[in-house]
């Protein structure tokens, strides 16, 4: 097994990867045309906004044979100098097509599933400096209906619902709650224990020097 | 002011440059916008001119190996407001091939590694020609950009390592470390590894795995594989998961949360310029017996030549709502110079089960017309219809000028 996993890779090693620069306004159909003669999956699909991190996550990608950094950063920091008449548009930045419609009342659907796909663009601060403009009655969050006076307090029958959504989606709990005031009154040290079960709280001691810690538990305690 | 510094830095870079260096080529584009919108937050209509610069000045030493990117943008509210903002958003010298071992980048630059990415300001070095394994390295102060500038503290920082097989054709492999400090707290701890591997002609393997070090936990993992049996026929499925992650300074990186897992199946056909067509499905598990599926139709269409329409469909059901919807746009390529488009979409959500039905249309119409080889105006207007607005209106124009 061992030699045959040589050999392939001695064989690959003969033939470098080739250096698109000179292909950069060639038609995409080309692109891939070329791309199967030499046995290189075609790219650029109309997947290509969803797969694309798997070719350019890399700390040496191909992507800047053919694009300049800007490419990149209109959608990933929000610019708009590359993108055409037909791209959408948020306030003043351009948005990717996968942020559709009315996408402020559409993205709780899309943030309860891959988090992380809404992270590679913005920052998680960003969900609070968000919603920390809007009154927090107007959300509709199922598990704090019914109480307060805004209806917006969760109530006790409902806890099991609060721990579901929770667990699964933290995120739209910093969103309104950022600095997690309203969760240490029932998570703090004595209270429900939040933590996983394979906890490790080293590792927040050792990077943190326990600041976050000491949110819920006094010096010396954890 | 800001606008007056990001300007001010574009503009005595470009000059330093070019003065600093004869015979160096000088490229970009200048991109001058009017937009016209509903700020949500004030329920106020904005108008802004906004004015975006990109310079490359190349071949700057006689051995072609300096270079120099520069990339931002100045924003003004035209009104009562007149609410400036402005974002560097790329500022470096590049300098490749020294000593035909290593790469360095210096200045504000946006990298990655199979760990993350980060914009930060500092240096990249690429170690390569060093043997099958290439390293490289990445460090600066890091840029955090919220909803109207930056919001990053001034000594967060970034610090990236990779090592990766170098000169091998089909096949890549990577390990990366990515650490992003705040103030001198280590926010994220992450090793990644990613790989990818062509077989037979027709196959690509490919996966990337991130590993969060405080909660030691897998952040992300995908596995996935594109069959190409022909250069227009694509058949790609995936099996992907995640478990969310906080910053370690945040409260919430201590909380217990659920794995999230996708399943992706889906189908990319190409039969010529005239028609192409994409079929996928996607299941979604979430813990404690949630789930959702997600189904997409995709069709290409020219009837003629200048004429291109395409319809999208989307359909999920699940857990946390649901969407149906579709898209449908048609572009008309008048001639050479002049170009036409508009398009609708359509969707029907309902977010959970505490919300009714809501119904969310948008209208667009565009065009482009190319006053030059290295002119271009163009102009989009679209109309949003949902349930905050019966009525907005927003737009922008463009005039893109190379050089």
């Amino acid at each position: 097994m061992l030699l045959v996993l040589s050999i392939l890779y001695v064989q690959q090693a003969a033939a470098q990867k080739e250096n698109h620069k000179e292909y950069r306004d060639s038609s995409i159909s080309d692109c891939n045309s070329c791309h199967k003669s030499e046995g290189i999956a075609p790219n650029h699909d109309s997947d290509w906004i969803r797969n694309h991190r798997t070719v350019a996550d890399k700390s040496v990608n191909k992507c800047g044979e053919c694009h300049d950094q800007s490419w990149c950063l209109d959608c990933h920091k929000g610019g708009g100098i590359g993108a055409d008449f037909k791209a959408e548009g948020s306030r003043r930045n351009f948005v990717p097509s996968s942020h559709r419609s009315d996408f402020i009342n559409i993205h709780p659907i899309k943030a309860a599933g891959n988090q992380q796909s809404c992270y590679r663009c913005h920052e998680q601060k960003q969900c609070s400096q968000c919603h920390d403009r809007f009154p927090k009655g107007n959300l509709r969050i199922k598990s704090h209906l019914g109480l307060g006076t805004n209806g917006q307090q969760y109530s006790p029958s409902s806890a099991a619902d609060h721990a579901t959504e929770a667990r699964r989606n933290l995120q739209s709990c910093a969103s309104c709650h950022p600095d997690g005031d309203v969760c240490v009154q029932c998570h703090k040290s004595g209270g429900v224990r939040p933590h996983p079960r394979n906890w490790k709280s080293d590792n927040w001691k050792d990077r943190t020097k326990g600041r976050v810690c000491l949110k819920c538990h006094i010096p010396g305690s954890f | 002011m800001v606008l007056k510094r990001v300007s001010t830095a574009l503009s005595a870079l470009l000059v330093l440059s070019a003065g600093a260096a004869l015979g160096a080529e000088i490229s970009g584009r200048s991109s001058t916008q009017l937009l016209w919108y509903n700020n949500e937050f004030t329920e106020n209509r904005v108008f802004e001119a906004a004015e975006y610069l990109r310079v490359n000045v190349t071949k700057i030493d006689q051995a072609g190996k300096l270079s120099l990117f520069a990339y931002g943008r100045g924003a003004q509210i035209i009104g009562p407001d007149h609410d400036t903002t402005g974002r560097l958003y790329g500022l470096y010298i590049d300098y490749r091939d020294l000593a035909d071992k290593a790469d360095l980048r210096f200045g504000r630059q946006f990298a990655s590694n199979a760990a993350g990415h980060a914009l930060f300001d500092g240096l990249k070095v690429d170690l390569k020609n060093i043997g099958p394994v290439g390293l490289s390295a990445f460090g600066g102060r890091d840029v955090v950009y919220g909803l109207n500038g930056e919001t990053g503290n001034t000594w967060n920082t970034d610090l990236g390592v990779s090592a990766y097989l170098n000169g091998f054709r089909k096949t890549d492999a990577e390990v990366s470390w990515l650490r992003k400090w705040e103030k001198s707290e280590a926010a994220r701890d992450t090793l990644g590894a990613s790989f990818k591997q062509y077989l037979f002609n027709m196959v690509r393997l490919y996966g990337n795995a991130r590993y969060d070090l405080p909660s030691e936990s897998f952040s992300e993992s995908l596995i996935g594989t594109k069959i190409y049996p022909i250069s227009d026929l694509v058949f790609t499925a995936e099996y992907y998961t995640s478990y969310p992650i906080f910053d370690t300074t945040s409260f919430y990186s201590v909380f217990a949360v659920d794995k999230f897992k996708e399943a992706l199946v889906r189908a990319d056909y190409t039969l010529s310029e005239l028609f192409s067509v994409n079929l996928g499905y996607n299941r979604q598990w979430f813990d404690e017996g949630a789930t959702a599926n997600v189904y997409h139709a995709g069709v290409g269409i020219s009837p003629i030549k200048p004429v291109r329409i395409n319809l999208e469909y989307d359909n999920r059901t699940g857990y946390y709502g649901s969407m149906n919807g579709f898209t449908a746009d048609v572009d008309y390529q008048i001639n050479k110079s002049a170009q036409i488009a508009g398009g609708i979409t359509y969707d029907v959500y309902q977010r959970d089960v505490i919300t009714h039905e809501e119904i969310a249309r948008r209208y667009w119409l565009g065009g482009k017309y190319k006053l030059a080889k290295n002119m271009a105006l163009s102009g989009r207007v679209q109309n949003d219809v949902n349930a905050r607005y019966s009525e907005n209106v927003s737009g922008r124009l463009v005039f893109d000028y190379d050089f």
